[in-house]
């Protein structure tokens, strides 16, 4: 059963376009407006979701990600994006083709896990201080870029920054390294791109080697930035 | 005839090619023409037929930037899909097919620079390759819209090494849609009356009968220009470059043909609006080399130019009969009228510029320059006719002592009537520039400049005829003095010594000095004042004034305090004056100035009124004011204001006493998205002009040139005013709905203009019986207008991967009055006065085009 | 097209042509000139010139990274880095005449920087993109000030036409390269210009003259035939109204070279100034007249008998006494040859 969310679609067309974007397919979230939602509606709905990411948003399983504390604007960007298919071999996209969710219930449901604490660190850092200098620095010799550029200095999505265009960023500190490291081969592979942020990732990810992913996913997960 | 000599120059230069050793300079913003080929189906030459890329600029950034002013960059276009030919990329793109036109589509306003023909067309073709691993790079660009207006380039080269190009452009300019000559032979350098018509023998009725049986035809004028060019970067930081062009010109143009007066002489005299023939070349030669480095910079540059007409003249003939003013005399018949066309010109110029860095981050400039323009060409003899020509007394052609006013040709036809067989006149031309600039501390810098200029006249002609000891010329084909005793236009010191008539020509020596004074002052990130006084001193010879000062200090100011506005406005104060104002400079042209000159009865009559001020000449008093601002209202938003005016006051009792000019202009761009554009503009200005004269009341032997004085009486003067005023608006939609595309373009142009006048009595006018009192009065000409009307509709649809059709319409109305054609839709001849050109006419026409566009 | 002209427009194709091929085959030496190198004599002997030849070294083989003053502790990061979050911007610039040139040269010496070249070392705006100026930029809130950016392309265009650039009047109101220019990409098909044509990007900010183009009379410029950078030199020049030649009426001849004489008999203010009958940006007039005929002539002309009397509407064709000084072409239609004649029985111009 597929669900029918005309007004959501309607929505997000609409949001799609006062985005600036052109073409009907991508999501352009180069200037998109600020996500709200109830929060504590979002959670009389969690059911489903705390089953994989727990109520907290910290998952226990390293394959599924941390949502707690996740900022609203990539939480629902992103379930708008496995809604439309954009990664179909994930869970996720079969989880919400089952649900009648609404365009208001994935608000709610970000606002939710949103506010939660986030996953503190986990693991040691120290063996990953290549992980670190490619965070910071990046390798000009690989072209491998500096990620706290877009992802803060604190890897918290730029929470330093009130541009609109860092809305979706997503913060990466206390993530789950092997969803990292699969997120990151997934980018590389250019498997997901609907959202002009996957598009951003996919020639950030190019020049990222399967060394560069693990430090980097084992220094995000174990590090405090 | 001179296709022999073009010939022999054509041939020799791929020899000086091969043997210079490198030619170079393609035409771009520092030196010569051809910076553009394109044509009115696409003046962008192709760049607005691109799909934009729908992603936008930048995935980290939506929508456009802004440029530092704050206007919005475009969106780029879609990345290109490439070819591969071995280590060459590749990627083009075609579009061709047909045109259709409608309604008025032969309107010489229509098809003014495009001249539109229905049928196939080829629309771009444009094809680039680049070869990756060096940087080797070819493109080819061509359009054709028709037969006369159509473009071929190519352009071969490697990325900072060098560069060849090469263009083959023709460009129509129609002239004229409706002209009906009553001549045979347009277009040649000899103009013949049909059959139907008697050359110095007809009447007006039969004149009036050719010209109305005659059928409208176009005239134009056709410019087909081959150029070649070079670039190329040499060891130690050289460069050298050389163009080549030769531009040839074909076709006709309305003209004239004086046989003298009509107004003052009912059915005499003749004012002909014959067709001249415009058969031309230029070859235009740049070459320099250029040294840049750290400290220092130098540019030497050779500008050549060579002007061939294929005729030294055209000739016509005269349908008229003429009669002389003297009861009972004769008038010796004239057929034949010429016209010398432009002379064979040669311009050379060479050019060196230094540039020295100096400390305080300033900068040293000398640039001097040498040219010369010279002709030679062969004189035309004085008269063009057979017999005599004058008026014979008593009815008696014969020519003799016995009749002072009557000429053989024989004395006059020929070459040897002419005191030298060429022009041979030379204007060197020299100019010395320097100038310097310094910022001596952090926010302020200054700059000061000199430059010297001169022109000098080699050469001067003296009309003298050795054959028969006269000065002077034939004037006006020998009609002046077949119709008036003693205007044949000689002086003669033994049989006419008080003849005025000109006999000398008028060297134009000049010299120039400017210096400028200047200071900016960057008050902090956000201001920037600015002055700089300029002063000009300009000397000419044989003119009204010696010495003519303009002063100028222009203040200016860069606002951008505000992050939404740039703001830039400047004042100017102008002033210029001069040594005192010589209202009669010129009598060392005429015969006055020759021993034996006696003056008549009354006096030597005055040249013109001394009041009158020559407004290049004159002192003048200015302001003006620019203001531009560059407002952003949004992000995806840009809204763009001006403000000028020029007023400039002359001190002129007769002449040009105010010019000003005013404009206003908004523009709006609008970019919602990557690949929707919407903007609009809507512009005004209008201009005044005021002038004076005065009227003589002496039928021309007035000796006294006072206005005020019995001669220039103040009740013959007059003014005019002339006052302009348009309007003009457009917007023009891009827009996608989907893969599809729609662009929409509309424009709208008014312009009225009036001219009124007031007279201070009716002597003033040209006919004093038609004012409707004795006392001062005014009117107005009718409104001169031209509305033109246009818009345009295009969609592109894609079709298969590679391919898309293009479908557009162009409709376009022109509304046009312009009084100086009026009544020429019913009759081109009036008494003997032969007109060709009906003028402008109003129309409506359309375009439709179908066009397939192929990515290559 | 004559006969003797396509023959001769094809002999010199051929030509050219044979000489680019012998010339590509030629440059097969590098010559080692840093382009940025101090230097202070003329001669270049201070750079190591192993080998001269006939061409020298292409221009991007010395590209270096330029200087940033905002972020003057920046180390180059590549290309490849630059582009790993620029890739769109990437997409439009690699077929621009820039990136040809510097990736070729790249190709040869993988110290030749790409973006850099402009945009100055990225290490510092890599890490901090957020912070204005740690990058050159060429936009409005880049945060670069203008004759950062300006010095920036003229490291490599400096001389031939942007000889006069310092002084001029677009510098001293503070403009940049960029508000003319996007070499990010082909906007335009020549030039690397902002907008989609010459004509267009002159109009951003001088629309007034751009829309005087559009009276009913004017040169070809809407059409496209020619652009506003075919009389003026935008980036500076030895006259004040930025002339490409040395004076108004030389850049007149340029095109109409018939004019240029110098005739037998001048016409004064024809030889002293086009401009003083003529208005070059579009009239209402015929032929770009500056006032309609026979005013335009009477502003100087008060001569005795016929050039100095008040015309009214009665002297049109459609009046009770029509005129030749005023209809049609008016004074012209007799005083035809009025910039100058070269007939000896021309000093009225009537020849």
């Amino acid at each position: 059963m597929k669900p029918t969310l005309p007004r959501a679609l309607a929505l997000v067309v609409a949001a799609v376009l006062l985005g600036g974007c052109a073409s009907s397919s991508l999501i352009d979230l180069r200037n998109p407006v600020p996500v709200t939602g109830n929060a504590q509606a979002g959670a009389q709905k969690i059911e489903l979701c705390s089953a994989c990411h727990g109520k907290d948003g910290s998952s226990p399983v390293p394959a599924f990600a941390n949502i707690g504390g996740q900022k609203i604007d990539y939480l629902y960007w992103e379930l708008v994006e496995y809604q439309r298919g954009a990664n179909p071999d994930s869970p996720m996209t079969a989880i919400l083709a089952s649900l009648k969710v609404s365009d208001a219930d994935l608000r709610d449901l970000s606002a939710y896990y949103a506010a939660q604490t986030p996953a503190a660190p986990s693991g040691d850092a120290t063996p990953f201080a290549g992980g670190e200098a490619l965070f910071r620095h990046g390798d000009p010799a690989r072209g491998i870029a500096p990620c706290q550029g877009c992802h803060g200095k604190a890897a918290d999505g730029r929470l330093d920054s009130d541009a609109t265009r860092y809305l979706a960023y997503p913060s990466l500190r206390g993530q789950h390294s092997q969803y990292l490291a699969r997120r990151l081969k997934e980018f590389r592979d250019k498997s997901i791109n609907l959202s002009s942020n996957d598009h951003i990732m996919h020639s950030v990810a190019h020049n990222l080697d399967d060394e560069a992913i693990t430090e980097l996913a084992g220094w995000l997960q174990a590090a405090t930035p | 005839m001179h296709t022999q000599r073009r010939s022999t120059l054509l041939c020799t230069l791929p020899l000086a090619l091969a043997l210079a050793t490198v030619l170079n300079a393609q035409a771009d913003s520092g030196i010569g023409v051809d910076t553009w080929r394109a044509n009115k189906l696409d003046p962008s030459a192709g760049a607005q037929g691109r799909m934009t890329d729908e992603f936008g600029t930048s995935w980290l950034i939506g929508g456009q930037r802004r440029s530092p002013t704050g206007n919005l960059y475009m969106c780029p276009a879609q990345p290109p899909q490439l070819d591969h030919f071995g280590d060459w990329i590749g990627y083009g793109v075609l579009e061709a097919g047909a045109v259709g036109t409608s309604g008025d589509d032969r309107n010489a306003l229509w098809n003014r620079y495009a001249d539109w023909d229905s049928g196939l067309i080829l629309g771009l073709l444009d094809y680039t390759w680049q070869r990756p691993d060096d940087g080797s790079y070819a493109n080819v660009r061509a359009s054709r819209i028709s037969e006369d207006d159509q473009y071929y380039q190519a352009v071969f080269g490697r990325a900072g090494a060098f560069k060849i190009q090469a263009f083959i452009r023709d460009q129509p300019n129609l002239v004229s849609s409706n002209a009906k000559p009553i001549w045979n032979g347009v277009g040649s350098d000899q103009l013949t009356l049909p059959t139907a018509l008697t050359p110095g023998g007809s009447t007006v009725a039969d004149v009036a009968a050719v010209s109305a049986a005659t059928p409208e035809r176009t005239l134009s004028v056709k410019r087909s220009k081959q150029g070649i060019g070079f670039d190329l970067n040499l060891p130690m930081r050289w460069s050298v470059y050389a163009n080549l062009a030769d531009e040839q010109r074909k076709g006709a143009r309305p003209y004239g043909g004086p046989f003298f007066f009509n107004y003052p002489f009912p059915n005499n005299g003749g004012v002909l609006e014959t067709t001249k023939p415009i058969d031309d070349h230029t070859l235009a030669i740049n070459l320099g080399v250029r040294h840049v480095a750290t400290q220092w910079r130098m540019d030497f540059s050779y500008s050549g130019s060579f002007y061939r007409d294929r005729y030294t003249r055209y000739t016509y003939q005269t349908p008229f009969a003429l009669w002389a003013v003297v009861p009972g005399s004769a008038s010796a018949p004239l057929t034949t009228g010429q016209m010398a066309m432009e002379p064979d010109n040669d311009y050379h110029n060479i050019k060196a510029a230094f540039t020295y860095k100096l400390p305080l981050n300033g900068e040293l400039s000398l640039t001097a320059s040498a040219g010369r323009m010279s002709q030679d060409d062969r004189l035309i003899a004085p008269i063009d006719c057979n017999g005599v020509f004058g008026i014979g007394l008593g009815g008696n052609l014969n020519p003799g002592p016995a009749n002072p006013f009557l000429f053989r040709c024989s004395d006059w036809n020929t070459p040897a009537a002419l005191s030298r067989r060429t022009a041979d006149m030379r204007i060197d031309t020299s100019l010395l520039d320097a100038r310097i600039s310094l910022q001596p501390l952090d926010g302020i810098s200054v700059r000061g400049g000199l430059r010297f200029n001169r022109d000098d006249y080699r050469n001067g002609y003296l009309a003298y005829n050795p054959l028969t000891g006269d000065y002077g010329y034939i004037a006006e084909n020998g009609s002046q003095g077949s119709i008036v005793p003693g205007e044949v236009g000689l002086f003669n010191p033994v049989t006419a010594p008080s003849n005025i008539t000109r006999v000398r020509s008028l060297p134009l020596d000049l010299q120039t000095i400017d210096a400028n004074l200047g200071a900016d002052w960057k008050l902090d990130n956000k201001n920037t004042l600015g002055a700089t006084f300029a002063f000009n001193r300009y000397e000419p010879t044989h003119r009204e004034r010696r010495r003519i000062d303009d002063n100028s200090l222009k203040l200016t100011w860069v606002n951008r305090s505000l992050d939404w506005l740039t703001l830039r406005a400047n004042y100017t104060w102008k002033k210029s004056n001069g040594d005192p104002y010589e209202f009669d400079p010129y009598e060392f042209t005429y015969s006055i100035d020759l021993p034996g000159y006696v003056p008549p009865a009354g006096g030597t009559p005055s040249h013109t009124v001394e009041a009158m001020r020559k407004y290049d000449m004159s002192s003048r008093d200015g302001h003006k004011i620019d203001v531009m601002a560059t407002i952003m209202p949004r992000e995806d938003m840009t809204l763009s204001a001006s403000l000028r005016g020029d007023w400039n006051s002359y001190d002129a009792p007769i002449g040009r006493q105010d010019y000003q000019t005013s404009s206003a202009t908004l523009q709006w761009d609008w970019q919602p998205r990557d690949g929707t554009n919407l903007s609009a503009y809507a512009a005004w200005d209008r201009s005044h002009l005021r002038l004076s004269n005065v009227q003589d009341q002496q039928a021309g032997a007035g000796v006294d040139p006072r206005l005020g004085g019995p001669n220039y009486a103040l009740i013959g003067q007059w003014w005019l005013r002339d006052s302009q005023r348009d309007v003009y608006a457009g917007a023009t939609l891009d827009h996608r709905i989907g893969r599809v595309r729609i662009d929409a373009n509309w424009n709208y142009t008014r312009a009225r203009g009036m001219d009124r006048y007031n007279y201070a009595g009716p002597t003033a006018l040209a006919y004093p019986a038609l004012a409707p009192g004795a006392g001062p009065g005014g009117g107005a000409f009718p409104a001169m207008t031209y509305r033109v009307d246009s818009i345009s509709v295009g969609v592109t649809i894609p079709l298969a991967d590679r391919f898309a059709l293009r479908v557009f319409d162009y409709y376009e109305r022109g509304r046009v009055s312009d009084w100086h054609y009026s009544g020429f839709d019913t009759a081109r001849v009036i008494d003997h006065r032969v007109y060709t050109d009906g003028g402008p006419t109003r129309y409506n026409a359309n375009l439709v085009g179908v066009m397939l566009r192929v990515a290559l | 097209m004559t006969t003797l002209r396509k023959r001769t427009a094809l002999l010199l194709l051929g030509a050219s042509f044979g000489l680019a091929s012998l010339l590509a085959h030629a440059q097969q030496t590098r010559a080692d000139l840093a382009r940025n190198l101090p230097s202070s004599n003329l001669s270049g002997h201070d750079v190591q010139a192993t080998r001269t030849s006939l061409l020298g070294a292409p221009g991007f083989a010395h590209a270096r990274v330029v200087s940033n003053p905002a972020a003057p502790d920046a180390t180059p990061v590549g290309e490849g880095m630059c582009i790993s979050c620029h890739q769109l911007e990437a997409d439009h610039f690699t077929h621009t005449l820039h990136a040809l040139g510097l990736h070729a040269a790249n190709k040869a010496d993988a110290s030749v920087p790409v973006c850099e070249t402009c945009h100055g070392a990225g290490s510092a705006h890599s890490q901090s993109p957020q912070t204005r100026g740690l990058i050159i930029g060429f936009t409005k809130d880049s945060g670069t000030p203008i004759d950062v950016q300006t010095r920036t392309c003229l490291s490599c265009h400096e001389g031939g036409p942007r000889d006069h650039w310092t002084g001029s009047v677009h510098q001293r109101n503070d403009l940049s390269c960029s508000d003319c220019h996007n070499p990010m990409a082909n906007f335009s098909s020549e030039g690397l210009m902002a907008k989609a044509s010459i004509n267009d990007t002159c109009a951003q900010c001088h629309k007034d003259i751009r829309v005087q183009f559009n009276r009913r009379s004017h040169m070809p410029l809407p059409e496209g035939q020619m652009s506003c950078a075919d009389c003026h030199n935008p980036h500076g020049s030895v006259t004040s109204p930025l002339l490409k030649t040395n004076t108004v009426n030389e850049t007149c001849y340029q095109c109409h070279a018939e004019k240029r004489g110098p005739f037998l008999f001048e016409h004064a203010p024809v030889r002293e100034n086009c401009l003083n009958c003529h208005s070059p940006h579009g009239s209402n007039q015929n032929t770009l007249l500056v006032a309609p005929i026979p005013f335009l002539c009477q502003q100087c002309h008060t001569g005795q008998r016929h050039p100095n009397d008040l015309h009214t509407s009665q002297s049109l064709a459609t009046g009770s006494n029509p005129d030749e000084r005023i209809m049609g072409r008016g004074c012209l239609t007799c005083h035809a040859n009025i910039h100058g004649s070269n007939a000896p029985s021309g000093p009225r111009f009537h020849e």
